[in-house]
């Protein structure tokens, strides 16, 4: 988010998702497509078939990396060094694009002496991709007239997270594969409605439609709308939430929808900080582990028993309408919101979702032209989209960038917050399965998904497997220096030796007591990705 | 062949009096025809409305009639705990006698299939009650869609036997076949709809079954596919390269109307007892064959997609000399992967050359 909206000047895909299937190149970075992205990873699939080509950057070889044409495996949290490498090839081969950087762009001069003063070979060395392939990766993207770049939380999820993003979107503007139809930067969204939480300001900075709460106008006409005072400082970041520890700055917390009880990274640390509340209240569809540590839980609606809108990856804004009344005392979210506010003082009078989409409408920029009227026809309306008569918006950054210039920011490789050493020799990472969605909230009650997959598996190169003496599906010991789980061996050639992958969809394995809880300076995000462990054999006593 | 077998029992209805002739049937039975919603997208429905429903004949309906006679889901049995066990108790159902109107020859011949799977060798009580009291009547495609190729299965585009009645549109009028014996018990109770069909009407008929042959934009050599799978001479590689693809959705299984594996799980609802439910399966997940300690007897990687297309196109000929694909069109449309039907015919295929 953080990393598109300094380049770019908008955190979105800037092309939709039927795009991908007439691109000519397609380069996916950290997503494992197939399994987190099926529909997405269609149109890859569908684009392949009409003749594009495919590249892969993944540590692990992906089914997606196997249907592709160039599989580059990088070391975890060496992204930045392999695209630099890749910009390098693009200038020295004059695959540079000089007419849009000097059209569109600025701060292309830092750039490119930060890229003249990298050794091709030593940056190669460091991501453990051989030269050539970086070569051929870069030639293929840069020659491409149609080139897209997905990416996902194998990107973000890493201590240098931002500058990531940054370093991709120096990519796409370097190669001119920007403001064009089929072209374009897509960061895939991993939940049907992330990118309308954040479009709607659940974000610790922004109003919504990205508003900046720094801002006064923006502060005071949404003042004029609620007929309150806001808070001229930013929020907190979700880590700092829950990492505040038991004596923390905050004392009372309201948690919808997450459960950071098997999410969020150390989670001794966030327990520490949840029970060390004075209250606490949680709604949720199922009484997750977050939601038995607090002091009141509203049953919440699930998507089939309300209305509404949800804002999906491609920005698209589509209704959703309910097929069944909520069970019990179930309610919306929104009908909890408005019933709480009630209760504090201060009233909300909403009618219908509709009515709350009028507001958004009037105080949203972004949202300008959208209303239920509108969305009931078709699939939605993608933003920006001004008023009632704007289309809405396809692909974005057609003839200038959000912020105006596109503006490069150059940045070095950072180590990732914990590496292997003699104590904790492997890598960690972590992601997740096709069968099961986040903690499993949901997935893991339905028969035919849990049959599919009900374990937590440690992805283990055969090479490791051996040393330790591990036999496929032996129960093993995890170890890092923050705790330690038993979970499954999957012995495959999927890893390389000295990496370990595994998921964080289930509580009797929580991965996230192991992970670090190192984050990114500039998103805040932890890094989910990288983290040192030992796998230990459990003898028999 | 169609002209031949048309002389002696047609029909006209026209299209005027269709909806007149649908209000009678619904009447006495539950009316089920392809319907167009609000989102355009057409599906066979249970019609409570005949007015405010848009019937569409042409366009390939979404949904295949499986679902009335296979639901989804369906409760068989409830179990109530005793000191003792378990007592379960079969679920009664009446399924109200249904018309079942504007079926594609694709969906017919798949109904005509699933009455094999489920009373050939051993009756399927829970279907039969479903299928029992239901009339089909079908009709010909006159242009089939751009996944179609049902040519190709021998299940369309027109088909002669199998439904109670058949329709063909000629225009203004449709061309009306009885197939068997209930179709013409709804011809003589309401015989004021129909007109007899005169040799103009059967040779429009027959000029349309020849359009409609020609309007094809697929050839899918289905038989070769056959030959290639009796042979085993269906290169490796083409599973392997079928199953890496393979996004294991399932949507093949459950939009096909053939598909009529299913698993039965118990749920228990509280302390004094719970279901037996009987739900769509697919051989395609791992779970569908994994033993309980996790060992598996289909190779996972290739083995599920070589059931699947070994099934449907060797097995079901062996068995009953017909493969169980009809040519829907159905998996084409809905695979993530593409790794569908067509897809697989068309790769072994080119093993061949």
């Amino acid at each position: 988010m953080a990393g598109l909206a300094t380049t770019f000047g908008s955190g979105a895909m800037t092309n939709s998702i039927n795009e991908i299937e007439n691109a000519e190149v397609i380069l996916v970075s950290g997503s494992n497509t197939t399994e987190a992205h099926p529909q997405v990873a269609r149109r890859m699939l569908e684009a392949v078939d009409r003749g594009a080509r495919l590249i892969v950057i993944d540590p692990r070889r992906t089914r997606l990396a196997e249907c592709s044409h160039l599989h580059l495996a990088l070391r975890p949290g060496t992204d930045i060094p392999l695209l630099n490498a890749m910009m390098r090839v693009l200038l020295d081969e004059g695959l540079a694009d000089d007419l849009f950087i000097e059209m569109r762009t600025e701060n292309f001069l830092a750039l490119r002496d930060m890229l003249n003063r990298l050794d091709l070979a030593e940056t190669a060395e460091l991501t453990g991709v051989p030269l050539p392939l970086i070569r051929q990766a870069a030639q293929l993207y840069g020659r491409a007239r149609k080139a897209v770049i997905c990416y996902c939380l194998g990107v973000t999820q890493h201590v240098c997270g931002t500058e990531n993003v940054q370093t991709i979107a120096n990519l796409a503007m370097l190669a001119g594969h920007i403001e064009k139809e089929d072209t374009g930067v897509d960061p895939l969204r991993g939940q049907n409605n992330v990118q309308g939480a954040c479009d709607m300001g659940a974000l610790p900075n922004m109003l919504p439609s990205y508003q900046d709460v720094h801002n006064e106008d923006f502060r005071e006409k949404f003042e004029r709308g609620w007929g309150v005072k806001l808070p001229e400082a930013p929020g907190l970041t979700l880590v700092e939430m829950t990492h505040g520890g038991a004596q923390g700055s905050i004392r009372g917390m309201f948690i919808m929808g997450e459960n950071p009880m098997l999410s969020d990274p150390t989670l001794s640390k966030v327990e520490e900080t949840l029970r060390g509340l004075d209250f606490l209240a949680v709604s949720d569809i199922f009484l997750t582990e977050t939601a038995r540590l607090a002091q009141v839980v509203f049953p919440a609606a699930c998507f089939a028993e309300k209305s509404g809108s949800f804002t999906n990856s491609e920005r698209r804004v589509q209704m959703v309408r309910q097929a069944v009344p909520p069970p019990g005392e179930c309610r919306a979210d929104s009908e909890i919101i408005m019933e709480l506010s009630r209760r504090l003082g201060y009233a909300m009078e909403y009618d219908s979702s509709g009515e709350v989409m009028e507001e958004i409408a009037l105080l949203s920029p972004i949202y300008g032209g959208m209303h239920h009227d509108r969305l009931e026809q078709n699939w939605g309306l993608q933003w920006p989209c001004w008023d009632r008569n704007h289309p809405g918006t396809p692909f974005l950054h057609k003839y200038y960038f959000t912020r105006g210039r596109g503006h490069f920011m150059p940045a070095n490789h950072t180590p990732p917050g914990e590496l292997p050493g003699p104590e904790y020799p492997l890598l960690l990472m972590t992601g997740r399965i096709y069968h099961h969605y986040h903690t499993g909230t949901m997935t893991r009650k339905s028969e035919r998904l849990t049959r599919e997959c009900n374990q937590a598996v440690l992805q283990i190169n055969p090479l490791d497997a051996k040393a330790q003496g591990l036999r496929q599906g032996e129960t093993v010991r995890l170890v890092s220096r923050r705790g330690e789980i038993t979970l499954a061996a999957g012995i495959t050639d999927q890893v390389e030796p000295g990496m370990v992958y595994t998921t964080f969809h289930f509580a009797e394995a929580p991965i996230n007591l192991l992970t670090n809880d190192a984050f990114d300076t500039g998103s805040r995000c932890p890094e989910y990705k990288v983290c040192a462990v030992r796998v230990e054999k459990i003898m028999d006593s | 062949m169609v002209h031949a077998a048309a002389a002696t029992h047609s029909h006209l209805l026209k299209k005027d009096h269709l909806k007149g002739f649908l209000r009678k049937l619904a009447k006495e039975y539950r009316l089920v025809a392809p319907v167009r919603n609000r989102h355009s997208d057409v599906l066979f429905t249970v019609i409570d409305d005949l007015d405010a429903a848009e019937i569409e004949l042409t366009e390939p309906p979404q949904n295949s009639l499986k679902q009335f006679f296979l639901p989804q889901q369906e409760r068989l049995y409830t179990y109530t705990t005793t000191a003792e066990g378990y007592d379960f108790q079969p679920v009664q159902a009446t399924i109200p006698p249904t018309v079942y109107f504007g079926v594609h020859p694709c969906d017919l011949s798949a109904v005509l299939y699933m009455d094999v799977v489920f009373s050939r060798h051993q009756r399927d009580p829970f279907y039969l009650r479903r299928r029992q009291g239901s009339v089909l009547i079908g009709v010909n495609c006159n242009s089939p869609a751009p996944n179609c190729f049902c040519n190709a299965t021998g299940s369309g585009p027109f088909l002669e036997m199998g439904s109670d009645l058949q329709l063909t549109d000629l225009g203004d009028r449709f061309l009306v076949e009885i197939g068997r014996a209930p179709g013409q018990a709804l011809i003589e109770r309401w015989q004021v709809f129909f007109s007899p069909s005169a040799d103009k009407d059967r040779a429009a008929h027959y000029q349309t079954f020849l359009e409609a042959r020609g309007r094809f934009s697929r050839q899918v050599h289905v038989e070769q596919a056959i030959r290639q799978l009796e042979a085993d001479t269906v290169p490796e590689q083409v599973w392997t390269e079928l199953s890496l693809r393979c996004q294991d959705c399932g949507g093949c299984a459950y939009l096909c109307p053939t598909c009529t594996c299913f698993t039965i799980s118990d749920q228990q609802l509280d302390d004094a007892g719970g279901q037996r439910l009987r739900s769509w399966d697919a051989c395609t997940f791992a779970g569908f064959t994994a033993m309980a300690g996790g060992h598996n007897p289909v190779q996972a990687k290739t083995g599920a997609i070589r059931q699947r297309f070994t099934h449907k196109l060797r097995d079901d000929v062996r068995q009953n000399g017909r493969p169980s694909c009809v040519g829907c069109g159905r998996c084409v449309g809905i695979c993530f992967g593409g790794t569908d039907i067509v897809r697989f015919v068309e790769r072994a295929c080119q093993g061949s050359l």
